[in-house]
């Protein structure tokens, strides 16, 4: 969707939505790093202010040539703004899922948070500043295909391969950035941290990102994908559905890596496959971009 | 995807209304972060300072025994692998010793551990300590 066709407020929503969407891509594995936690537990404040300040620097370079928004930031000017909002939706969106991991939590001493918060900022905002130029390969290269797809929509046989290719690029994309994350201690970890009731939210999170990316953040055709026909083409069931491909992708991650087996308490599995299912959720709505 | 080629490649006009307003509530905040930040730069350091208490009273199920205990570190720096030792004494003198190390405790901050015995520290007596931490 072009943003001439949206208004001012419209194009700033999405463009926000687009930025934190490029940083979760780029910032969600070093999110569940728990080295990164403890560097930021005992990191002194004149450092943050230093990592803010070179965050800063590296954003603006990026904005001169990429950038969150739909334009291309050549003015310095320009940059040096979004690179302050660019950092601003960072340190939101990493405050918002440091709670929802329970990194942070009321007892948590303030400074520790900061610490945590600035330190995990920087690989989300470089991601940021790389929004615009995320997939857009990919979503390029899709558009000699998508003639030929367009022209099967019609038929039962472009329906199932439409849904085929979004079930694989969701398992590939899931494996791509989940894999990484499936064999470390953070998963049990944080997952016994979290109350049944807590896990709802995770599973929440997961689908409300999976969409933003998808069918919001304009990495995209949208256009296209919101006019694809079938049960599970439509942006609600093909979200939902897609994320029970990252869940499962992220059972046989955590099987593969001997994390989970036949016969361990249900409960556990259960609770560990929902935790990696955000990172693979992320990894599968990148992955679905790609095709 | 014309649209969006040339979108690509187009240079940015004057900045919007709303991204004017977006651009002052984004420097509003970063300020307040960055201010936040400066004031939890000390004038004076406390070292680290770890200290355990027991937190509540003893559970017993299964046939095993858990004392919760708690850790703070009342100085404002961070403590690293801060270990704790529940030493309990029976009544005939013998020595049963738990321990548990933290791994990141900042200062202020307070951390919840449970001891297991497998006999009731209730019956004789029950210790616990900081048996030493790093500085990271």
């Amino acid at each position: 969707m072009a943003s001439e066709s949206r208004g001012p407020w419209a194009t700033e929503l999405v463009d926000i939505v687009r930025a934190a969407s490029g940083g979760l891509l780029f910032g969600i594995p070093l999110l569940y790093t728990m080295e990164v936690w403890w560097v930021g537990s005992y990191t002194d404040p004149r450092h943050m202010l230093v990592v803010l300040a070179i965050t800063f620097c590296a954003v603006t370079l990026l904005n001169r040539t990429s950038g969150f928004r739909d334009t291309k930031d050549v003015r310095l000017r320009d940059a040096l703004a979004d690179s302050v909002e660019a950092l601003v939706i960072a340190l939101a969106c990493v405050t918002l899922v440091l709670l929802l991991l329970r990194e942070i939590t009321g007892t948590t001493p303030i400074q520790e948070a900061l610490g945590k918060i600035v330190y995990e900022s920087t690989p989300f905002a470089i991601g940021i500043a790389l929004a615009h130029h995320f997939l857009r390969r990919g979503r390029d290269a899709g558009d000699d295909e998508s003639d030929a797809s367009e022209s099967q929509d019609s038929t039962g046989q472009g329906t199932i391969n439409a849904t085929l290719a979004d079930v694989g690029a969701t398992t590939i994309g899931a494996v791509f950035v989940a894999f990484n994350i499936a064999p470390t201690d953070e998963i049990p970890m944080l997952a016994a941290a979290m109350p049944p009731g807590w896990l709802l939210g995770v599973i929440g999170a997961s689908l409300l990102v999976s969409y933003l990316i998808v069918f919001v953040a304009g990495f995209s055709n949208q256009e296209q994908r919101h006019s694809q026909k079938g049960v599970l083409q439509h942006p609600i069931t093909e979200t939902f559905a897609c994320y029970l491909v990252a869940l499962a992708a992220a059972a046989v991650m955590l099987w593969f890596f001997q994390r989970a087996a036949v016969g361990d308490p249900v409960d556990e599995v259960l609770s560990h496959v929902i935790v990696l299912g955000l990172p693979a959720a992320v990894g599968g709505a990148a992955g679905r971009l790609a095709v | 995807m014309t649209d969006s080629k040339q979108s690509d490649d187009r240079q940015r006009p004057a900045r919007s209304s709303a991204e004017w307003v977006t651009f002052a509530i984004s420097l509003l905040l970063l300020s307040g972060v960055v201010a936040m930040i400066a004031i939890q730069i000390p004038g004076e350091h406390l070292p680290p300072a770890p200290t355990v208490r027991q937190a509540g009273p003893v559970r017993a199920t299964g046939g095993s025994f858990f004392v919760p205990v708690e850790v703070s570190n009342d100085g404002d720096d961070t403590a690293q692998n801060v270990q704790v030792l529940a030493t309990y004494t029976s009544a005939d003198g013998t020595e049963t010793i738990a321990d548990q190390v933290v791994d990141f405790l900042a200062g202020g901050e307070t951390e919840e551990l449970e001891f297991v015995f497998d006999e009731d520290p209730r019956e004789g007596e029950l210790d616990v300590s900081v048996n030493g931490y790093g500085v990271p």
